[in-house]
């Protein structure tokens, strides 16, 4: 017969009782004792009286004191059970592997302490009733699954590590730490092996696939239920964070879209206050109203005078469980857009040069404005460019590339880049046909003159929603639908292909081609980009044509330094853009730590906590001082350059609050010899688990309700 | 009754006098100068009939002027009306002893108002020539004094209330029971008792006194205390007498309390009369020439009978 109790520290409020007490001392009535002559009328008015004699007043402090000890012993939480302690630990040496479910879900609360702390605390206490000479390992149960310590027998080695333990932001994976623990075991020489896995059952964690198939009967689980201690629901998440611009319209607004989630299968959640934090400062806060088991998108804006990345995250109000209330994000507005412009056909004399137009239109006032900074080059230049520095490619009537130079291109564009293409009376069709396949979706057929200088082709411009054209209207419109063309490829598409065409010409041929391949896009004009075959470079619309297409096409580059990543995920650097020197990763807290470059490319270590981490690069070869390893905390270096930011978030699977039935845990754990399961429940008793002892903090409730009342109804009647 | 008179028989001012003979005869000698003439030139002294003088008849009853006149000796006869013989049973069990505990309260204690009433009765019966005699009893009797006609047996009577120290419980039936025979027939019975005890047989045996002849005055006599209870706070109860004791804050039983006390004193006021008992129902507060009062004019009422 055992009484347990889970809390004990508020055994120490029965010492309450002295309260009652000493108002009782305090308050006690003197008793006078007088002579009386007519005590038999006394005894018989006593029976008569309707309004009886006072309460016994030591029977009152009795009660009183009766329900301040019911109280400290139901807020202990006593566990009530007949038989032995444990029954799972036989006095014989043993190896003992304890899996530990290190998830954020175990961060829950459970009255002052998190699931984790109370299971850490569990395991202290097992470790207690385990018999002498027997040996422990520590696996964490976590994604991925690890062995945080190998076979010891030394019970404080165990303690220690234990003790500095929190839980981790990473989803449960159970099945490949009990495969890790089985590996363990199969390596001990005790008779005697268990598993015991301290969860809080959430089903996420329990997939099936990844449990052994296979277990030997000698190795008997114990799975320890957590669930049942949490206080309150995890309520809702936020479980998207995604960050837009209008980079087209220049204009300074930011657009931040957060999907909230409301975990809750039934019931709705009104005034979930949600709240924008950007560089530290709350910019925003809203008010939510989640339907149950639905996601929520809500979108802030905001200003952005500057051109500074910005940083910051979307909280909802804390519940049961914080990791989740919060998505991180990172930002960096207007990038500055490398274009390299190939000059098919330049000229000695400036405006006579195929980019002339071209070039000033990207960047009329020399850059001083613009964020498109164009770099001219001829085609004899271009195996000295490197193309990783740019995020388009303008050929501009180039007659035919170099020798499988258009390789370099489809890698460009496959890794993100924007190639733009245009014609000219260089240009050998030819070429374009057979080697640029994959690049253009579409043959050039023809090259087709007006016939007369007054019958020139003219722009079909049509009310159309393509990003780049979609402002195109009005008297715009008109001006470019007066814009004459002289001279144009007829393109047709080649088989298989289905290219975008958001442009066309009256007569019904296309004059801009678009289409996307790997990670970039490909655009194709169809006529010459300075003033021979058309006069559309010196209309004003041109400008800004000609600059949407471009920002347009480089946006696809964007999100390679904007990288939102789940926790234990590593940063991807990309060779695009390792551009040489080394990397640091300042992570949270401003400690910055040196990239080590493994086979050839920078191998970033998974981020194990959300936030937001900030890459910087430095183009001189970096050496850390030898004695420190090159992983450890290193000095940002003078030149060091930010290159971008990413974003660490929890993977919110685990945020569902769906648990694993004990059948289910028994049929996943089929293969070991026995498998039982205690629920560490003390206020929600009979969720069909085995509950090793008779949770006893509602009798004592009831009893403290009982003793209270009975008080209340006495003092009343005084 | 002039304020001045009235105070005379004001129990907290007779309390102020130590001598309890003193306090009866003030009390009698003020009450019988303010009511009427005294009764000592009355009935008792008037000259009834002359008869023929025997040996053995008192000497100094020869009417000498009638011998000088007719020379035969005649003894002269009085009215026989004044040879009452009154019996003054007193209770002197434990219950009459109360003291009231009250700061508030001062005069005379039960037991002294009772004395007073005892020594002043006896007073006014000698004074009228009737014999009195005094009989103190609890459960048995503790002291009985024969009634005597002599003005000198008064200060027996005082004596014997001087030495009274109640005490023991009540039990007057039985006291009834052995002394109704030694009780002289057609005499007056005067009971000064509290009456706190069970009532068992005493209408029963009141009813067999008045049956042998016995004129019965019945002074029920309590302290204020008795009837309204005015103690506060939590309280245990010591029995003057045998009761066990009891613990009771008087708030909560008050009312109970009292309504028992009057309905005793109620039911008493019905059932005496009726039984041919004269019940006079004294506070310790009330003055005491009501119970002299009383008893005059009994006492006439008798005498005209």
């Amino acid at each position: 017969m055992n009484l347990n109790f889970i809390s004990p520290a508020y055994l120490l409020g029965i010492l309450g009782i002295g309260l009652p007490i000493l108002v009782h001392l305090l308050t006690r009535r003197r008793q006078t004792r007088i002579k009386f002559s007519a005590v038999y009328l006394l005894l018989q008015s006593k029976k008569r009286s309707i309004r009886r004699s006072k309460p016994n007043r030591l029977l009152l402090l009795l009660f009183r004191c009766l329900a301040i000890v019911c109280l400290s012993l139901a807020l202990a939480s006593p566990i009530f059970s007949l038989g032995p302690a444990d029954e799972f630990l036989p006095p014989v040496p043993s190896a003992n592997v304890f899996i530990i479910d290190d998830s954020y879900s175990m961060g829950k609360q459970a009255e002052n302490k998190t699931l984790y702390a109370e299971a850490l605390l569990t395991l202290a206490g097992t470790l207690k009733n385990i018999s002498p000479e027997s040996s422990f390992s520590l696996v964490a149960a976590s994604a991925p699954a690890r062995v945080l310590l190998d076979w010891v027998n030394d019970r404080e080695t165990l303690l220690n590590k234990i003790k500095s333990s929190k839980p981790s932001y990473r989803t449960t994976d159970i099945g490949p730490a009990v495969a890790e623990a089985q590996k363990l075991l199969e390596a001990a020489s005790q008779q005697a092996k268990r598993i015991f896995i301290l969860t809080d059952r959430d089903k996420n964690g329990w997939d099936a696939k990844h449990f052994p198939k296979q277990a030997g009967d000698s190795i008997a689980v114990k799975v320890m239920d957590f669930s049942g201690r949490q206080e309150g629901r995890n309520r809702a998440a936020v479980t998207r964070v995604t960050v837009t611009q209008e980079f087209l319209t220049n204009s300074r607004i930011v657009r931040v879209k957060a999907g909230v989630a409301n975990l809750l299968p039934k019931k709705s959640l009104r005034g979930v206050p949600l709240t924008l934090w950007v560089n530290g400062k709350k910019e925003r806060e809203i008010s939510l109203a989640l339907p149950p088991s639905s996601v929520v998108d809500k979108e802030f804006s905001f200003p952005l005078p500057g051109h500074e990345a910005v940083e910051g995250f979307v909280a909802i109000a804390d519940d049961a469980l914080a990791a989740d209330n919060r998505r991180y994000f990172t930002y960096q507005p207007d990038r500055k857009i490398n274009v390299l412009v190939v000059d098919g056909d330049p000229n000695t004399v400036a405006h006579q040069s195929e980019t002339f137009y071209l070039e000033r239109a990207l960047n009329p006032f020399y850059g001083s404005l613009s964020d498109i900074e164009p770099t001219i080059s001829t085609l004899d230049e271009l195996f000295n460019r490197n193309l990783r520095l740019y995020s388009v490619i303008m050929l501009c009537n180039v007659r035919e590339l170099p020798i499988e130079y258009e390789l370099e291109l489809e890698e460009f564009v496959v890794r993100g880049g924007a190639l733009f293409v245009s014609v000219g009376d260089k240009v050998d069709a030819k070429f374009y046909n057979e080697k640029m396949g994959n690049l253009l979706p579409v043959n050039f057929e023809s090259l087709n003159r007006a016939a007369r200088r007054d019958e020139p082709f003219h722009f079909l411009m049509e009310p159309s929603e393509h990003p780049v054209l979609k402002l195109f209207k009005g008297r715009i419109r008109k001006e470019m639908d007066g814009i004459r063309f002289f001279s144009l490829y007829k393109v047709s598409p080649r088989t298989g292909r289905t290219p975008g065409i958001p442009m066309r010409f009256k007569n019904g041929w296309p004059a801009v081609v678009e289409s996307s391949f790997g990670k970039g896009k490909t655009i194709l004009f169809v006529s010459s980009i300075d003033r021979d075959w058309n006069e559309f470079p010196i209309q004003p619309t041109f400008l800004p044509w000609i600059q949407r297409w471009v920002k347009y096409s480089a946006r696809s580059l964007g999100s390679i330094s904007q990288q939102d990543l789940l926790v234990g995920q590593s940063f991807a650097l990309g060779e695009e853009m390792d551009a040489g020197g080394a990397y640091f990763l300042e992570t949270l807290g401003g400690r910055v730590r040196l990239v080590e470059k493994k086979a050839g490319t920078h191998g970033f270590p998974p981020s194990y906590r959300p936030g937001v981490y900030r890459v910087y690069r430095s183009s001189a070869a970096y050496a850390a001082a030898p004695q420190s390893p090159r992983e450890e905390i290193v000095r940002l270096p003078v030149d060091a350059e930010k290159i971008g930011g990413f974003t660490v978030n929890v993977d919110t699977r685990e945020s569902n609050a769906e648990k694993i039935s004990r059948e289910e845990i028994r049929k996943i754990l089929g293969a070991f010899g026995s498998v039982t399961t205690t629920d560490f429940v003390t206020q929600k008793s009979g969720t069909g688990m085995d509950a090793k002892g008779t949770p006893l903090t509602t009798p004592f409730l009831l009893l403290m309700a009982l003793a209270l009342f009975w008080e209340g109804w006495q003092v009343r009647r005084e | 009754m002039p304020n001045a008179v009235k105070s005379v028989y004001d129990p907290d001012i007779l309390a102020k006098t130590a001598s309890l003979s003193i306090r009866a005869r003030h009390l009698v000698e003020g009450y019988l100068s303010g009511q009427h003439k005294s009764r000592h030139k009355g009935s008792s002294v008037e000259f009834a009939e002359y008869k023929d003088y025997t040996p053995g008849d008192e000497i100094k009853h020869i009417d000498w002027k009638l011998v000088g006149k007719t020379d035969k000796y005649h003894v002269k006869q009085f009215e026989q009306s004044t040879n009452l013989k009154c019996t003054i049973l007193l209770d002197a069990s434990g219950s009459m002893a109360y003291t009231s505990p009250l700061r508030t309260s001062q005069g005379m204690t039960k037991m002294e108002y009772a004395q007073t009433l005892v020594a002043a009765l006896a007073y006014i019966v000698l004074h009228q020539f009737d014999g009195v005699g005094l009989l103190t009893f609890n459960d048995r009797i503790v002291n009985h004094i024969p009634p005597r006609y002599k003005p000198s047996h008064f200060q027996h009577i005082v004596h014997g209330l001087e030495t009274l120290e109640p005490r023991g419980t009540t039990r007057i039936g039985s006291v009834i029971n052995k002394i109704i025979e030694s009780l002289p027939g057609r005499s007056m019975i005067i009971l000064i008792s509290d009456l706190l005890a069970p009532k068992d047989n005493l209408y029963k045996d009141l009813k067999l006194m008045r049956s042998r002849g016995l004129e019965i005055i019945l002074f029920h006599l309590l302290h204020p205390d008795e009837l309204d209870l005015p103690f506060e706070g939590d309280i245990v109860f010591e029995s003057l007498e045998d009761d066990p004791d009891i613990g009771a804050d008087p708030a909560d039983i008050r009312k109970a309390y009292q309504k028992i006390v009057r309905g005793q004193v109620d039911s008493y006021k019905k059932t005496f009369p009726s039984l041919g008992v004269d019940y006079v129902f004294l506070e310790t507060s009330t003055p005491l020439d009501q119970a002299l009062n009383y008893y005059l004019l009994r006492r006439k009422s008798l005498h005209k009978g």
